[in-house]
């Protein structure tokens, strides 16, 4: 079965079993890794990407169901110019440490923030708690996340 | 209705195997340009050792932690480590990578002591220069000398050391010995509210106030006691493997597994207590593993003040707290004196 | 001269298809990822001295630009993916072991079993664990074979038509019924005890005598995993001077690589171990699982074999936390302060040995407390039961027994009517205090931690 999809901006194509998962065909056929496999049945959220701009879990979904959707992976975070502001914060307060849930974690908060630019500790607790993490103890994930807010609102009332 | 209590849990925790040899060695090359490389068996598992590793060679050799290059795990290329095990990487691999640098750095002293006309050992290695004890304006950059050593001199600076901690074997009949080179030692207070009606609990705060010698890198010391107290909630309160009556495990899954997720949390207030180990690299012990020793301890030490309820197997779940709350009851009720 | 003609004649053709084909070329791989290549260097790590800076982590940035490479997403050319059966069974002889309708599977090509290992056994201390089981199965998360094909998920369904014999024994599942003497045994036939430590300081039954109060309980704790994010990996390869190449999740490459040699009968020097990076250990990869399997895999396939375990698979075949049940008999004086402490520990040590040792020695040392008790004495016991492998997990005992003791500690305060601060301040060791195994203790700092905590806290208010 063929598929296409628009991933981080651009067409991209496979011909896949129809079995295969979002996840296997961004890891296996297009070598993006950065979305892990942690337990291939949607608990542990490290298989997180954006669907249309919307968190899901790669490994519960068919490559059938994204054809002709937009998928964002963190390998499309960054450009040539800049890191993404998360990924910068993550990187000043060490808030990754094996960095194994770290892709999906930065998704999630990704989909957070662009849907809610504002939000509150528990928002973001909440926002998270999809994404499995046994390193962290989500403590300066959340930091990182709530300081990247503040920056992000602050270029916007500089704009 | 919601009680609030605190508890304390302290510790102590080894640092290195028990007795048993468990030496690392590792090798530190100064490039010619006064960068470093250092090459350690050890293995990153996320704790951030790489960066702690190359903040000690750093130090040794007078230059920053962007100057070190820090190469590991492969045993064609890396010297031999015990491994990432038993808190021992600061410590064991550290003191390893200390001593390495140090050999590496007495070339450039050897190096560098006619150039600045004095003898090695008036020579120390800081803020990027090699310059003499207590006249550091007489001083080279560290990147000259090293090209003077490696090219003209033919001496490329290159040094390799091994570290194992001293121990004495313990009898066998009572188990006296010393085991270790030394320990760690630790509190944490929790603050919990339980529901009396429920047996829920929630971890609200957590003081932790780890002592781990030198902090060489404060920032990861901080995300250890917090990964840390985590994997102590997990325990404390949601994680267990269950097995049927066959032995097959009923919960090999992240669905049935309990374990914390960002809801489950408490507000977490580190303090590193300052002190200073003469047998580690510059001062520095380890922090891994106990920072999540004391956490349970804290926790059911507070479902007790809390409620009055000492639970005696962990996890305590909100099923246990609630029966131990009902029977707490019903004893208190029986203790009444009967109305006439 | 006709040659020629021919040539231009193809060429020709080639053109034609080319500019046909232009318009449908679509790429068959992603294009390259973007990414700053920046030397910016945030300050921390630009400042001498570099000990005690905040310095932020190198590997954390590629992290989160999720180019960190981790086992599972390396690749090689010809590379295949392994699989292993799980007992399912808790205790049983192997019979029989039929792997022949699975390697008539399309896709399969190779199986393995634990009788075509060189050297069956393996572990830290006892090498009483089998790569695969071969004779006897000793809790359901043992290997029984292995097969290698061109898909994992191929590589599923072929474990689906081995079939494996078995005769069942009678397991035994408590560990304090493991240690009497009319259980069912595990490994030895005499006993399920496989080690024990004693510590004995002092005259703890003179101090109970002189103590003001006595007080008892047992704690007990439960079996838990270590849950990394990245399930064990391994990928094997081999070059034509028959030198094996291991990337592997381990966490110690060195006694990896002695392992292997041992189990696989190579001298070191042949044998390469990468350790990679990890995604998480927590004490669960600090021994080889996989490794001399995907090793001979590749040899008989002579490609690159790739092993990574499911989360089913990390919960049932890989090291666990000891379970504990903890004895605790404390002498104490009105004033708060212990005179004597017995304790008995009894470890369930699981199908295996593992770590249980160094556990059991560790947990033996530290469940005193760190607290200064002059009559002392402590006994531990490992047992076998037929439940997953307990082993190395974040604390070797030591959160188990701090469970126990500061547990213990609350109890006789509330009993003593003593502040839970207070009565530790009391007993805690100082600088110089004698250990339970008499060192002489140095740079301590337990009061200050209690101190500093509760002050952070606000204890007393």
């Amino acid at each position: 079965m063929d598929v296409t999809m628009n991933v981080n901006g651009r067409e991209l194509t496979a011909s896949v079993p129809p079995e295969t998962t979002l996840l296997r065909l961004l890891r296996e056929d297009w070598d993006l890794t950065g979305a892990k496999l942690g337990c291939d049945v949607g608990d542990c959220g490290a298989c997180t990407v954006l669907l249309d701009g919307q968190a899901v879990n790669a490994c519960l979904m068919l490559a059938g169901q994204a054809d002709g959707r937009q998928i964002t992976t963190i390998e499309g975070l960054a450009d040539l110019d800049a890191f993404h502001p998360l990924q910068k914060t993550f990187e000043d307060l060490a808030a990754l440490q094996c960095g194994f849930c770290g892709p999906g974690i930065i998704l999630a908060a990704k989909y957070l923030l662009d849907t809610n630019p504002n939000p509150s500790t528990a928002e973001i607790r909440d926002g998270l708690s999809g994404n499995l993490c046994r390193c962290t103890g989500y403590t300066k994930i959340i930091e990182a996340v709530a300081d990247t807010a503040k920056e992000l609102a602050a270029k916007q009332d500089a704009a | 209705m919601k009680r609030t209590g605190k508890g304390i849990g302290c510790m102590w925790y080894p640092i290195g195997f028990t007795v048993a040899a468990n030496p690392s060695a590792a090798t530190v090359k100064i490039n010619e340009d006064g960068t470093a490389t250092v090459l350690t068996g050890t293995v990153e598992t996320g704790q951030g050792a790489l960066t702690v590793l190359g903040q000690i060679a750093a130090e040794e050799l007078g230059i920053s932690a962007d100057d070190v290059h820090v190469v590991s795990a492969d045993t064609d290329t890396t010297p031999m480590d015990t491994g990432a095990i038993a808190s021992r990487t600061t410590y064991v691999t550290g003191n390893a990578i200390q001593m390495a640098a140090e050999k590496a750095k007495e070339i450039l002293f050897e190096v560098a002591a006619p150039l600045l006309r004095v003898k090695a050992e008036q020579l120390e290695a800081a803020d990027r220069k090699i310059q003499v004890k207590g006249f550091p304006q007489r001083c080279l950059p560290i990147a000259e000398v090293a090209n003077h050593a490696q090219f003209v001199m033919g001496m490329p600076a290159i040094g390799s050391a091994s570290f194992n901690p001293p121990t004495v074997e313990m009898d066998p009949e009572t188990g006296q010995g010393k085991p270790f080179s030394t320990y760690v030692y630790a509190t944490q207070i929790a603050e919990v509210s339980v529901d009396d009606e429920t047996g829920e609990v929630d971890v609200i705060r957590i003081a932790a106030a780890h002592d781990c010698g030198t902090a060489i890198n404060p920032m990861l010391v901080e995300g250890q006691v917090q990964g840390g107290i985590s994997m102590g909630i997990g325990f404390a309160l949601q994680e267990e493997m269950l097995f049927d009556e066959n032995g097959v495990q009923i919960n090999p899954n992240l669905t049935n597994y309990i374990m914390p997720t960002s809801l489950d949390m408490p507000e977490i207030e580190v303090d590193i207590v300052e002190n200073y180990d003469p047998t580690g690299p510059f001062g520095a012990k380890g922090v891994g593993e106990p920072t999540s020793v004391p956490t349970a301890a804290a926790i059911l030490n507070a479902i007790f003040d809390a409620v009055g309820v000492r639970i005696y197997s962990l996890p305590a779940t909100a099923e246990k707290i609630l029966a131990a709350i009902k029977e707490k009851r019903a004893e208190e009720r029986q203790a009444l004196p009967a109305a006439e | 001269m006709d040659d020629n003609v021919k040539v231009v004649e193809a060429e020709t053709s080639l053109e034609a298809l080319r500019e046909a084909d232009e318009a449908l070329r679509l790429p068959a791989v992603a294009e390259p990822i973007t990414y700053p290549i920046e030397t910016k260097v945030p300050d921390a790590r630009q400042q001498t001295p570099a000990v005690g800076q905040r310095a932020t982590r190198p590997d954390g940035r590629l992290h989160g630009l999720g180019q960190t490479k981790y086992i599972d997403d390396l690749s090689f050319p010809g590379m295949i993916h392994a699989k292993i059966k799980r007992a399912g069974i808790a205790h049983a002889r192997i019979k029989s072991v039929d792997v022949s309708e699975a390697a008539k599977m399309p896709g399969v090509l190779a199986t393995l079993v634990g009788a075509e290992i060189p050297v069956n056994s393996f572990g830290p201390s006892l090498q009483d664990q089998p790569v695969l089981a071969s004779d006897i199965v000793y809790h359901a998360g043992d290997g029984v074979a292995a097969v290698a094909a061109v898909t994992e998920q191929l590589a599923a369904d072929a474990l689906e038509k081995i079939t494996v014999e078995y005769e069942p024994m009678t397991p035994v599942f408590d560990p304090l019924e493991a240690m009497s003497d009319d259980a069912p045994k595990v490994h030895d036939p005499d006993s399920n005890i496989y080690a024990t430590k004693v510590i004995k300081k002092g005259d703890v039954d003179k101090g109970f005598e002189d103590a003001d109060h006595i007080f008892e309980a047992t704690f007990r704790t439960q079996m838990v995993e270590h849950v990394p994010l990245e399930p064990h990996a391994t990928i094997a390869d081999w070059d034509g001077n028959g030198r094996l190449t291991l990337w592997s999740s381990l966490g110690r490459i060195t006694m990896g690589r002695a392992d292997v040699s041992r189990t696989l009968g190579l001298p070191y020097n042949r044998i390469r171990i990468i350790g990679t990076i990890v995604g998480g250990n927590f004490g669960g990869k600090n021994e080889i699982t996989q490794e001399p399997i995907l090793g001979l895999l590749s040899k008989k396939t002579g490609r690159p074999v790739k092993g990574v375990y499911s989360r089913e698979d990390e919960f049932m075949s890989s090291t666990t936390r000891h379970p504990f049940i903890m004895e605790y008999k404390t002498g104490i004086n009105s004033d708060g302060r212990i005179v004597a402490r017995k304790v008995r520990l009894v470890c369930d040590g699981g199908a295996y040995c593992s770590w249980s040792e160094t556990t059991l020695g560790k947990a033996c040392i530290l469940s005193a407390g760190p607290y200064n008790i002059d009559n002392l004495h402590v006994e531990a016991f490992a047992v076998y039961t037929n439940k997953t492998m307990t082993g190395a997990m974040r604390g070797f005992g030591a959160p188990q027994v701090c469970f126990a003791y500061e547990s213990h500690m609350d109890d006789m305060a509330k009993e003593l009517g003593i502040d839970p601060l207070e009565i530790r301040l009391l007993n805690a060791f100082e600088e110089n205090a004698a250990s339970p195994t008499g060192q002489v203790l140095e740079s301590v700092v337990v009061k200050e931690s209690l101190q500093i905590a509760a002050e952070r806290f606000g204890w007393k208010d």
